[in-house]
């Protein structure tokens, strides 16, 4: 017999997979965009806000949820996740508006290296992708793989600012812009990982230890 | 009295402080004055007064001086957080009292012969929501000095006044931790069906 709060729980569960799939087509237009030098800033606000109002509506349900119910064991943890999990999307949506904001900035960047960047880029989406695999089919082993290519996406960020650093006839305006694209896809790339960390979380409660 | 029901019979252990309560030798009025006992159902002597309620194990234990009865009675009454509400009736009748006080004066009648262990076998089951939260604030506070062992099908009052959960499922014991490593991650798939209901 199915339990009240597990209708609850479903809602819960269909809204963080509507983020999940809003989320992961906000990132990966805004890379596309910026790769292709294309403006898209009022699409990617627009689906940013979105996300960010259905990231409150998670909020509220799982308050409602733990005020009605008291969920314990496995419910909790599953509500705590999709509250992180939310949040993270969320963030997806914030970092993918600011990406789509540098062309605003900037202008013009087609004469800057952007080879890096569709590197970090495909890594960054590669991760979300994974990341909402492992927490749709709870699958901790996929959501260790995380990590490591978490590390992909730092080192390419470190690697540009630490060249960028040394060079003394850098054009200044890619400099910037490749520092600022390759920081947001690196804090994406954080996010993508912190949802897999709740794989383990939901499933036998194990925590992971974070840097 | 358990043993004068016919076919009962106990198993298992009860150790406190190293030594098992039901081995041979062991005098059960001691037992008795070690281990105090709140029930589901306030059952304060119904002929005594509210004095005598909290007073009559100490009198039965030979206690007859008045000071001393008179510290002790107030002494217990104000860790019960009973004190203020009938320190102008001592000498009414317990059974006068509202149920949640006469739970109260249950309590200060265990707490009175100063027990090291405190037992309640579902102290707030017949209570209502206030009464309840006087209770659960009286273990909160006496805790820091007695052994606190309650009894609950209440998991939400167990999450909410234990430090550690023991999980017991027809008679086994399934489950024994920490109260929120318990509640957030219990060992035992048993533990986890009962606790979210997935039972059946």
């Amino acid at each position: 017999m199915p339990r009240l709060m597990d209708i609850g729980l479903e809602k819960l569960r269909n809204i963080v997979l509507d983020m999940a799939e809003l989320s992961q087509n906000t990132v990966s237009t805004s890379i596309d965009a910026f790769v292709q030098g294309r403006d898209l800033r009022d699409r990617i606000y627009s689906w940013s806000e979105e996300l960010r109002m259905l990231q409150d509506e998670v909020s509220e349900l799982a308050v409602e949820l733990i005020a009605r119910y008291q969920p314990v064991a496995s419910d909790l943890r599953f509500i705590k996740s999709c509250m992180e999990v939310a949040y993270g999307f969320s963030r997806f949506g914030r970092y993918a508006h600011d990406i789509s904001d540098v062309i605003g900035i900037f202008g013009d960047l087609s004469n800057c290296d952007r080879d890096v960047i569709q590197e970090a880029g495909a890594q960054a989406k590669d991760m979300i992708r994974l990341s909402i695999k492992a927490f749709t089919e709870r699958d901790v082993e996929l959501a260790g793989r995380l990590k490591k290519m978490d590390d992909v996406v730092d080192n390419i960020y470190l690697d540009f600012v630490k060249k960028s650093a040394q060079e003394r006839e850098g054009n200044l305006k890619c400099v910037v812009s490749g520092t600022l694209i390759l920081r947001y896809l690196e804090r994406i790339a954080d996010h993508a990982t912190y949802v897999g960390e709740t794989v383990p979380y939901i499933v036998s409660g194990e925590r992971a230890a974070r840097k | 009295m358990h043993e004068l029901v016919p076919r009962a019979r106990t198993s298992g252990r009860v150790i406190l402080d190293g030594s098992d309560i039901y081995a041979k030798g062991v005098d059960p009025v001691t037992i008795r004055r070690r281990v105090g006992m709140v029930f589901q159902k306030p059952n304060p002597f119904p002929t005594m007064s509210v004095y005598d309620n909290v007073a009559a194990g100490l009198k039965l234990n030979g206690e007859r001086n008045h000071e001393i009865l008179d510290r002790a009675v107030q002494r217990s009454l104000e860790l019960a957080f009973l004190w203020d509400e009938v320190k102008g009736d001592l000498d009414k009748s317990g059974a006068s009292l509202s149920g949640g006080q006469q739970q109260r004066l249950c309590i200060a009648r265990a707490l009175a012969v100063e027990p090291e262990v405190i037992l309640m076998d579902e102290p707030c089951s017949a209570l209502d929501p206030i009464a309840t939260a006087k209770i659960e604030e009286l273990i909160a506070s006496i805790k820091e000095n007695y052994t606190v062992v309650i009894v609950t099908h209440n998991m939400q009052q167990a999450a909410r006044v234990s430090d550690f959960t023991a999980f017991l499922y027809l008679g086994q014991l399934i489950e024994y931790g920490e109260t929120t490593g318990l509640f957030e991650n219990p060992v035992e798939e048993l533990t986890e069906r009962y606790l979210t209901g997935k039972f059946g």
